[in-house]
């Protein structure tokens, strides 16, 4: 055993080990690449038809079997279904031929694998404040297969090392195969492994950038949110890294980003370059909303409880932009409960206080107030809280326990 | 603790990969030792518990540890495992960590009670475990150690795509929370070892 292998926890491999496959995070451009300038470069029903790109699509076929095939993954047809139209809408010319998964990790990463399937986890969704936004990334990630990215930088890193061939490229794919089985995570991290093979140049990210943008614009959505998100995305990692003192996080994706600023810049100018003043743009909140709203408890629920305050902190406040509620009250008095430092217990029972007078507040607000309450001493308020709990949730796991508190 | 066990699972899952080239699987030192059918003292002794047939305690796992908690198995980290937690103090939480790691097992205050210690639990699983998926089953009162306890009962959803399920029973005494912790793949070895674990919850008693 190693040191090292101590610190596999999912983060580690998923955002560490596999950064690279972070596509809309990694490289940074030099110079603008012009929208106008993005045409794809692959059409409808694209097959291979070069040997080294055949052998590369039977390697991530094999994947994609895996993947479809995890339990990690969330299955509901409404969502899964709106996904698969979303790329449906910005994935220009390959649109019919994607494949998009959504997987159940909270972490913010979508990736496109070289044959064309895409997998984007569940906390992207809690951190895209509308449709346009998520548009954004799966428009961002069509990018990179209709430019052909993962061929050209493999075939790029081969010319230069010529020391990878595709079977030793993917002999990690599919463990169990191997013998070993190493279950989903690491599976998944073998092939942010193989993604970061196809390392995605500065020049490439830039290009994803500005086909992504056009393809935003061209179906309606304002492409001022391809920035937008950028920027929530910068705002969450200063947070976390301020909470816990210090600099960004040691091994973020932003180690490979040295002038996030210019980012910035060119998306903003992108954006306002392909804006046709007078056109009507759309940023579909509502319809985003409504169609996550089942699930957004439980993506917040994913996300605060990894006790990463600074960052939890931050979405919940970035969501609440669109207006505070119940549900975002007490999530954030969760933050404070679990964060525990001195004052937290106080600032905590404010929150629930907050997040029970609103029409949507969760049970969970009223049995957190409760207890919260019985910790002041305030008994009468607290078992008040505590029936309420019991009303709207009646088989409540913890019912027992409550009840004896109430008693 | 039980992360250590899925620590231990990714370690382990890590080594085996690192090690197939060299055919690596003897060398090194054990990292069991037998647990006796006979009554034995755990964590830091301040609990004693017997089991009712032999068991194999973990050797601590480098710097996740601490000296309050203490691993058993029985048919291997993957499969089964039992913990115990022997006073814990406030303010210190189940696994050593850097103040700088940005998603942190919440720390254990004395006032604590028992949903807030099932939270804490929970996300000891979510950060340190990687579990994706965490239900609680069933939060009721029970006692432990001569005094008002709780019984905890889990399932979870693991990267390895395994739904493993657990139950914790514990109770603060004076302060220092103790737990004796059961988690189990769900198929098969839940059931198999649950007798084992209300055994030595059964025979537990504080020392001294």
């Amino acid at each position: 055993m190693c040191h090292r292998c101590l610190e596999l926890t999912r983060r580690s491999l998923l955002v560490g080990g596999g950064a690279a496959a972070a596509a809309l995070h990694t490289g940074v451009a030099n110079a603008r690449v012009r929208p106008a300038e993005m045409v794809p470069l692959v059409g409808p029903g694209y097959k291979p038809t070069e040997r080294d790109e055949m052998g590369l699509w039977k390697e991530m076929d094999r994947a994609e079997e895996e993947i479809a095939g995890s339990n990690l993954l969330i299955e509901d047809p409404k969502l899964t279904g709106y996904l698969r139209d979303l790329i449906g809408t910005v994935g220009g010319p390959a649109a019919k031929d994607f494949r998009i998964y959504l997987a159940r990790i909270p972490d913010f990463n979508a990736m496109m694998f070289p044959s064309g399937f895409a997998v984007v986890f569940s906390g992207l969704l809690l951190r895209m404040r509308n449709e346009a936004q998520l548009a954004g990334v799966i428009a961002h990630e069509s990018g990179h297969f209709l430019r052909r990215h993962m061929i050209r930088s493999w075939r790029d890193q081969r010319r230069k090392t010529d020391l990878l061939a595709i079977g030793a490229m993917v002999a990690g794919v599919g463990g169990a195969g191997a013998g070993v089985y190493l279950g989903d995570y690491v599976q998944l991290a073998q092939l942010g492994t193989i993604l970061s093979l196809f390392q995605y140049s500065r020049a490439m990210e830039a290009e994803a950038d500005a086909m992504g943008a056009r393809l935003l614009a061209e179906t309606g959505y304002p492409p001022i949110e391809m920035a937008n998100i950028w920027q929530q995305l910068i705002g969450e990692e200063e947070a976390s890294a301020r909470y816990r003192g210090k600099h960004r996080r040691k091994g973020s994706i932003f180690d490979t980003h040295p002038s996030e600023g210019s980012r910035m810049v060119d998306l903003r100018t992108d954006a306002a370059e392909i804006t046709v003043a007078g056109k009507a743009y759309d940023d579909k909140r509502a319809r985003y909303l409504s169609t996550i709203g089942a699930i957004r408890p439980m993506l917040l629920d994913d996300q605060v409880k990894l006790n990463d305050p600074g960052a939890s902190q931050y979405l919940i406040e970035t969501l609440a932009q669109d207006g505070w509620n119940g549900l975002l009250r007490f999530y954030e008095g969760e933050v404070w409960r679990l964060r525990n430092r001195p004052g937290d217990e106080l600032r905590a029972s404010q929150s629930y206080a907050a997040a029970v007078a609103y029409p949507d507040a969760p049970a969970e607000a009223f049995r957190w107030h409760g207890i919260a309450l019985l910790k002041q001493g305030r008994r009468a308020e607290a078992k008040a809280a505590f029936a309420r709990y019991l009303v709207m949730k009646p088989d409540a796991p913890d019912a027992a326990w409550v009840r004896q508190m109430a008693g | 603790m039980n992360s250590h066990r899925i620590i231990a699972l990714l370690a382990a899952g890590a080594s085996i990969s690192a090690c197939s080239s060299t055919g690596g699987d003897d060398y090194g030192i054990s990292d069991y030792s037998l647990v006796r059918v006979q009554r034995v003292n755990v964590g830091d002794d301040t609990l004693a518990v017997s089991a009712p047939r032999p068991w194999n305690r973990h050797r601590p796992i480098f710097f996740e540890d601490i000296r309050q908690v203490e691993d058993w198995t029985l048919n291997g980290p993957l499969l089964d495992g039992m913990s115990f937690v022997t006073g814990l103090k406030d303010g210190k939480s189940l696994i050593r960590q850097r103040r700088t790691t940005s998603q942190q097992v919440p720390i254990f205050r004395s006032n604590m009670t028992p949903p807030e210690i099932a939270a804490m639990i929970e996300s000891l699983y979510r950060v340190r475990g990687g579990a994706v998926d965490f239900r609680t089953l069933s939060l009721q009162p029970r006692p432990f150690l001569n005094t008002n306890g709780f019984q905890l009962d889990y399932e979870h959803l693991d990267g390895d795509e395994l739904w493993r399920r657990g139950r914790v029973v514990g109770a603060v005494v004076n302060g220092r929370l103790y737990m004796i912790l059961l988690d189990a793949a769900k198929a098969h070895y839940w059931d198999a070892t649950l007798p084992d674990f209300e055994a030595v919850v059964a025979s537990a008693q504080l020392r001294g």
